[in-house]
């Protein structure tokens, strides 16, 4: 792997965490978004802006991820399996458990006051529906909460990357020997939008992608020929607009399911090739400055303590901003604005203060 | 609301005599023009949304606390015939039992669907069946028919068919009249004509005298064994027995038994017999969510008293119809959610609060037959008895629980030297006022006559002071300093200290009120004058607050009522409320228009909430500061007598506030009329598109309710189902997507939107409570107006991106021109180059060469013309290729195959070689571009010159044709052929393995030594 495309997954890892904050930081009523969901709310700027980016363009975040994942551990299979699993055990489920744990904590101490609790209670953030005080819920459930549901909802993605990197034998025999149908199937998957308990079909396609990129040399650093950036751009931007503008004017039937599906699947793939090969030029000019890659050195502690820490922070500026107009959208930037300020200076502080901690709850990344 | 009783006591001429204990009852008929079909009102239910539903002789009907609403709708026709039962089938639906004609159905009101429901019957139903439908505690809608048995609503067959899970004694079906579900026991009790018995569901048995294995006492009660028409069980667990048994020879009976049915609880049923004249009877028992018991039927209406521990029989009397309850038939009685009673009468439908058990709201009305009984003033004795001064019959007086009683005032005669005018001017009583330090009771009277009762001696002092003028003493109050102040109808403000009496102003008109504020400052209120503001040491005027046009001027210059909101608000009732600052000395007013009654206020009183309750000419009505806000109080609140009480107002020393006026007083704890219960939520009540009411049920019932674009006026109604509290109820609302704040609305609690463009909206209307409480929920209505597809922003948005994408494909394609012009100018300079330009070198080194071997060795310049002549030769042949592959008019098949057959024939014939040239004319018109011409003609040129120069063949085969969607070109020669695997790559098969592949085609190459070449070319024609 060459230097610049080196610098292209990390920046990218940055980024789409960092997007992933102002997507979870979405306020519009129902907070629960998928892949076909309609608005049930007046088309405003407000409402237009929250879900144009948190249910449109930027829905190529986690496609991105799984893609680099796939092509980072595809570059390492030289490795005897059990020397990977145990490694992705250290860099994958180690912090799962600890983020997991962060999540609890922060909710049990925005319990401890009226004030912060009651943000708490209103986000109705917890998994298993039951939104009580932990005080109530008890011990069991709070194990329950930290091993299977955790309120850090956002760690089902390293759940199911290290679930992906065990079938990894699998994924790697379906990329180079059928590859052909082994997509096909993937991209079924996701079309459909398939999930199980604990493994969930959105990583597959891009996941197995980036396997293949890796495995067939793909130059993924440079522009392809048949790339046009103009097109790509205009597909992403168009698709995700059109798709907004579906949300709030379709009614819920199964055509228009599977027409917001397709525009869906269209931003996601236009979306990458617009991100990935259309800002070259805007990746060298971050990674040449020092302050941008000293803060994407916390990527993973943005991801892994952003929710719930997100939901309540918005839950509390409701409380006292309602009153401004076009509140909701000052929130939708502020509040996550605010937590990723928060998220890397708590990185920063704990990678000077304990930086073994630090190194086991980030998996050894962020230096 | 807190639940109100009401007393109604009627004061005899001149006796005080307690009448009546009962309940203000409203009543709603067909002269109310609010659209109830028929005064007799037979059966009613309330749903979950709080809507009451009416059975009325002309069908069925739905109550929405402004409104009744007739339905018709689709399925069988629904009778408009008297409904005698309305049970719900579930939360949609209700079971109907209609009397004449007789049919039972069930009504779908979301759907508006009426279906008929026959009775299938397994013998036949004898004429003079009765028809009794209940719903047992696992929602199982049955129907008792007396003298045939038991029947159960199935939902599968939509008919009645035989119940036969129970096992009755023999003979004992036929007489079944009334059931009773008991759901916690389990326990189905069924009153037949042969006695009682009770259906265990636990042990699916029947048990009754016969068979009575847990010897149950009340089965073998002697007085439970025949004509049992009911029976109850309340919540106490008490048994409630009607009938007619053989053992009271016949005659009705009403008894409570113990929860074991053995003891006899005669006195529970005290009073239970009391009041009805002539034949009635008791039908039915109805035990409140809260545990009062009513029973009721023909010519019976009986509620159980907690205080008094009895039952109280509500009179039908049309002399009380003010608030009292007309009937001669009580068909059901029901409570609602809130707790209010609902009673459907052959007179009509009446509701009125249940009780609590405590005095709330008392009424008093003085019977003014002989004479008219007009309250002046009230004052409050510190025994607790009340007196009340009247014009003409002097101080009566009730003890504190507003029984009659006696005073002395009286027993002391006037002097004896006082005429009779003035002898009998203390009778004519106007004001009272209790001396604080001595206890002794003022009352001022007509003519300047001032009584002074001493409780102690029971003895009255008659004076006459100079100082009134003979002037009727209007009113009386004490100052902080002990004090006493009179003001007179002349005027006068005489003020007794050190016993005697002080004129301290003549304002020569009447004073009508005396008030001290808590910082001391005296207040006039003078007929005409206005309101005067004193210095009570001096008695001099500060200033006078009157009538006019000017800033600060009061409503009206004649006041009647003082009170002081807080430390710097006096509250004057002149006309309107005349709020006045006593530091600013600004006047504000608060009016008709603002939302009081009448500008007409006559008495004014402050709680200790700080409330302020005000009488006006239109009743009563409460100003609560906090939010500068009237509410009205009326009939629905207990407060009937309001409108006569505007003489005297009093607080007693439990809080109590009381109003006196002309025969009547009102009395009522103002904490009765504060509600720390939210209302409930608002419930959307109709649905008008464009003028024309939907069916709102229906439309409540989708998620969102569509409508076409041109569908896009509407009104929508709403109201909370609190049929005591909907009119001191404040409603806020808000279409979202059009209104950015709440709005409060108006009293039509009705909206209307007129044109709305297409869109998302979402209508969202909460009521609020006098206290300030909100529904816990808002209410929305999600609407969507669709628009034409072309007005959609997606469409317009899909239109921008093909736009766009036709920009970029037009755009590419202009680019690919150029570059294509760019890449064919590079092709024929590379191609001048490469076959031009060296073969020029070539001819230019030779031509030098031979003009220098010209004169010295001819042969040598003559082979060196020689080569001259062969490459300018293969140069022009060159530049023919080149020229005729470029030129476009070249491009077809046909043209390619000429030029193919042309030149293997040239080639082949100057070496003797025969050939035989097959092209397949379906091949003529396929296109291909000049860099395929090219190749495909190169590829072909290089095997037939391979042919002609190295195969020593003598015979050439060359075939063109389709072959599978593609183009085969094959070149077959029966020469010496050559081992493929070991020539070389020269250039010759290299670039057409090359061009081979620029073609996306395939070459293959087969030959061996002696048995000839074949070279096949395949390339994908379109």
């Amino acid at each position: 792997m060459n230097r610049f495309l080196s610098q292209k997954f990390r920046f990218y890892s940055f980024l789409c965490i960092a997007m992933l904050v102002f997507v979870h930081g979405y306020n519009l009523k129902e907070g629960y978004l998928q892949a076909f969901s309609l608005i049930d709310e007046p088309l405003t700027f407000t409402t237009f802006i929250e879900y144009f980016l948190a249910n449109g363009i930027l829905r190529f975040r986690i496609p991105m991820l799984f893609i680099i994942s796939g092509y980072i551990f595809a570059m390492q299979d030289n490795k005897p399996y059990p020397v990977m699993i145990k490694k992705r055990f250290t860099t994958l489920i180690i912090p799962y458990f600890i983020w997991s744990a962060v999540g609890l904590l922060i909710t049990y101490l925005w319990q401890q006051h009226p004030v912060t609790a009651k943000a708490v209670h209103d986000s109705v953030m917890d998994q298993l529906g039951d939104n009580r005080p932990y005080k109530e819920i008890g011990w069991r459930g709070i194990l329950f909460r930290w091993i299977a549901v955790p309120t850090s909802f956002q760690l089902w993605f390293i759940r199911s990357l290290f679930i992906y990197n065990l079938l990894y034998p699998v994924f790697k025999w379906g990329v180079t020997k059928i590859p052909v149908v082994w997509f096909s199937i993937m991209f079924l998957l996701w079309v459909t939008l398939f999930a199980v308990v604990f493994f969930e079909g959105q990583g597959l396609l891009f996941f197995s992608l980036g396997i293949w990129l890796n495995k067939t040399n793909y130059l993924i650093d440079k522009r392809p020929e048949w790339y046009s950036r103009y097109l790509s751009w205009l597909c992403f931007i168009s698709f995700g607009v059109i798709k907004t503008f579906m949300a709030f004017e379709l009614e819920h039937n199964i055509v228009t399911i599977w027409v917001l599906v397709f525009l869906y699947a269209g931003t996601v793939v236009s979306g990458l090739l617009a991100v990935w090969f259309g800002a070259d030029e805007l990746v060298k000019w971050c990674m040449q400055r020092k302050w941008f890659v000293w803060i994407t050195a916390f990527s993973f502690v943005i991801y892994g303590m952003h929710v719930p820490l997100i939901e309540y922070i918005t839950m509390l500026m409701s409380r006292y901003m309602n009153h401004l107009p076009n509140h909701r959208l000052i929130i939708y930037v502020l509040a996550p604005s605010t937590v990723l300020v928060i998220s890397i200076a708590t990185g920063s502080l704990l990678r000077r203060l304990v930086p073994k901690f630090y190194r086991l709850a980030t998996g050894g990344r962020g230096f | 609301m807190k639940k109100l009783l009401l007393i109604l006591l009627i004061i005899q001429c001149n006796a005080i005599a307690f009448a009546q204990t009962g309940f203000a009852f409203n009543r709603i008929s067909t002269e109310d023009g609010i659209g109830l079909a028929s005064n007799v009102v037979r059966s009613l239910y309330q749903d979950a949304k709080g809507f009451i539903w009416v059975g009325t002789d002309n069908g069925l009907q739905r109550f929405d606390g402004s409104k009744f609403i007739q339905f018709t709708g689709s399925g069988d026709p629904m009778p408009r015939t008297a409904i005698t039962k309305i049970l719900p089938v579930d939360s949609s639906s209700l079971f109907l039992v209609m009397d004449n004609p007789r049919e039972f159905g069930v009504f779908d009101f979301v759907r508006f669907h009426y279906i008929k429901i026959p009775l299938k019957p397994g013998k036949e139903i004898p004429p003079r069946a009765e028809y009794i439908a209940w719903k047992d505690e696992a929602g199982e809608i049955c129907l008792n028919i007396y003298r045939y048995g038991l029947m159960r609503y199935d939902k599968g067959q939509q008919a009645m068919i035989d119940d036969d899970r129970f096992h009755f004694p023999e003979g004992w079906k036929e007489g079944l009249k009334r059931v009773f579900p008991d759901a916690q026991k389990k326990q189905w009790w069924f009153c037949c004509d042969s006695g009682l018995c009770v259906y265990d569901r636990a042990t699916k048995q029947t048990w009754y005298r016969n068979f009575n294995p847990l010897q149950l006492p009340v089965l073998n009660n002697e007085r439970v064994q025949d004509g049992i028409a009911n029976f109850f069980i309340d919540k106490k667990r008490r048994m409630w027995v009607l009938g007619w048994p053989r053992w009271n020879g016949g005659v009705q009976s009403q008894i409570c038994l113990d929860s074991s049915g053995a003891g006899y609880l005669t006195g529970d049923t005290a009073g239970i017999s009391q009041g009805p004249v002539g034949y009635v009877e008791y039908h039915d028992i109805h035990e409140t969510k809260i545990g009062d018991l009513w029973i009721y039927g023909n010519g019976v209406l009986f509620n159980y008293d907690k205080d008094r521990q009895r039952f109280n029989y509500i009179n039908s009397d049309v002399y009380i119809s003010q608030v009292g309850i007309t009937y001669e038939n009580v068909f059901q009685v029901m409570d609602d959610k809130e707790g209010s009673i609902w009673i459907a009468t052959n007179q009509g439908l009446y509701f009125t609060s249940s009780v609590t058990g405590t005095f709330s709201v008392i009424n008093i009305l003085f019977d003014n037959k002989k004479s008219a009984t007009e309250i002046t003033d009230i004052l409050e004795l510190p025994n607790g008895d009340f007196w009340f001064t009247s014009w003409g019959d002097g101080v009566k007086s009730l003890d504190r629980y507003l029984k009659k009683t006696e005073n002395y005032l009286y027993n002391t005669a006037p002097p004896s030297n006082w005429d009779k005018r003035i002898a009998g001017s203390s009778k004519l009583t106007w004001s009272m006022c209790l001396q604080k330090s001595t206890g002794k009771i003022w009352v001022g009277c007509n003519g300047g006559v001032l009584l002074q009762y001493d409780p102690a001696k029971k003895s009255t002092q008659y004076m006459l002071p100079p100082e009134f003028a003979e002037s009727t003493i209007r009113y009386i109050t004490e100052d902080a300093q002990g004090i006493t102040w009179f003001g007179t109808q002349g005027g006068r403000l005489v003020k007794w200290e050190h016993d005697q009496f002080t004129v301290v102003q003549n304002f020569n008109t009447i004073i009508y009120k005396i008030f001290f504020d808590r910082a001391g400052t005296l207040w006039v209120a003078a007929h005409e004058k206005g309101l005067y503001e004193l210095d009570p040491a001096s008695g001099r005027v500060i200033r006078n607050f009157t009538a006019g046009n000017g800033k600060n001027s009061l409503y009206a210059g004649s006041g009647s009522d003082i009170e002081q909101l807080n430390d710097s608000i006096i509250v004057y009732g002149a006309g309107a409320l005349n709020f006045i600052n006593k530091y600013t000395g600004t006047v504000r007013l608060l009016k008709y228009e603002d939302g009081l009654p009448s500008n007409s206020v006559k008495r004014l009183r402050m709680d200790k909430n700080g409330f302020l309750w005000i009488i006006t000419s239109n009743g009563l009505c409460r100003y609560n500061p906090s939010n500068n806000r009237i509410t009205s109080f009326g009939r629905r609140d207990g407060i009937v007598l309001a409108e006569k009480t505007t003489m005297a107002d009093f607080q007693c020393r439990q809080g109590y506030i009381m109003f006196g006026g002309s025969n009547a007083m009102v009395m009522f704890h103002p904490s009765v009329f504060s509600n720390t219960k939210a209302p409930p939520d608002v419930t959307i009540t109709d649905f008008k598109l464009f003028n024309e009411y939907q069916l709102v049920d229906s439309l409540l019932h989708l998620p969102v309710i569509k409508l076409r674009n041109d569908q896009n006026s509407i009104s929508i109604y709403f109201a909370s189902l609190s049929f005591m509290q909907r009119d001191k109820l404040t409603y806020y609302y808000k279409m979202e997507g059009l209104d950015k704040e709440w709005i409060k609305a108006d009293k039509l609690l009705s909206v209307n939107y007129s044109l709305m463009p297409p869109g998302k909206y979402v209508f969202k209307v909460y009521c609020e409570n006098l206290e300030g409480i909100r529904s816990p929920n808002i209410t929305e209505v999600h609407i969507f107006i669709k628009p034409p597809f072309w007005r959609t922003w997606w469409f317009l948005s899909v239109c921008l991106f093909i736009i766009a994408l036709l920009i970029y494909v037009v755009h590419s394609l202009r680019v690919n021109k150029l570059l294509a012009v760019e890449k064919l100018r590079n092709h024929v300079a590379r191609d001048l180059h490469d076959d031009m330009g060296s073969t020029l070198s070539t001819i230019n080194i030779l031509s030098s060469m031979a003009k220098s071997k010209m004169n010295v060795d001819a042969v040598k310049a003559g082979e060196y013309i020689s080569k001259i002549t062969d490459n300018s030769q293969r140069m022009m042949e060159a530049m023919d290729d080149i020229v005729w592959s470029i030129k476009p008019s070249n491009d077809s098949m046909q043209r390619i195959i000429a030029r193919m057959r042309e030149f293997a024939t040239n080639v082949l014939e100057s070496k003797e070689i025969e050939l035989d040239f097959f092209a397949d004319e379906s091949l003529f018109d396929v296109k291909l571009n000049m860099q395929a011409r090219r190749d495909l003609f190169l590829i072909f040129k290089e095997a037939v010159n391979n042919a002609a120069k190295y195969s020593m063949a003598s015979k050439v085969e060359i075939k063109i044709q389709p072959e599978n969607k593609k183009l085969l070109l094959l070149v077959k020669d029966n020469g010496r052929g050559f081992d493929v695997n070991k020539a070389d790559d020269g250039n010759g098969l290299g670039n057409m393995q090359k061009r081979a592949d620029a073609l996306m085609g395939k070459l293959t190459i087969k030959s061996a030594a002696g048995e000839g070449t074949e070279i096949k070319l395949t390339i994908p024609i379109s």
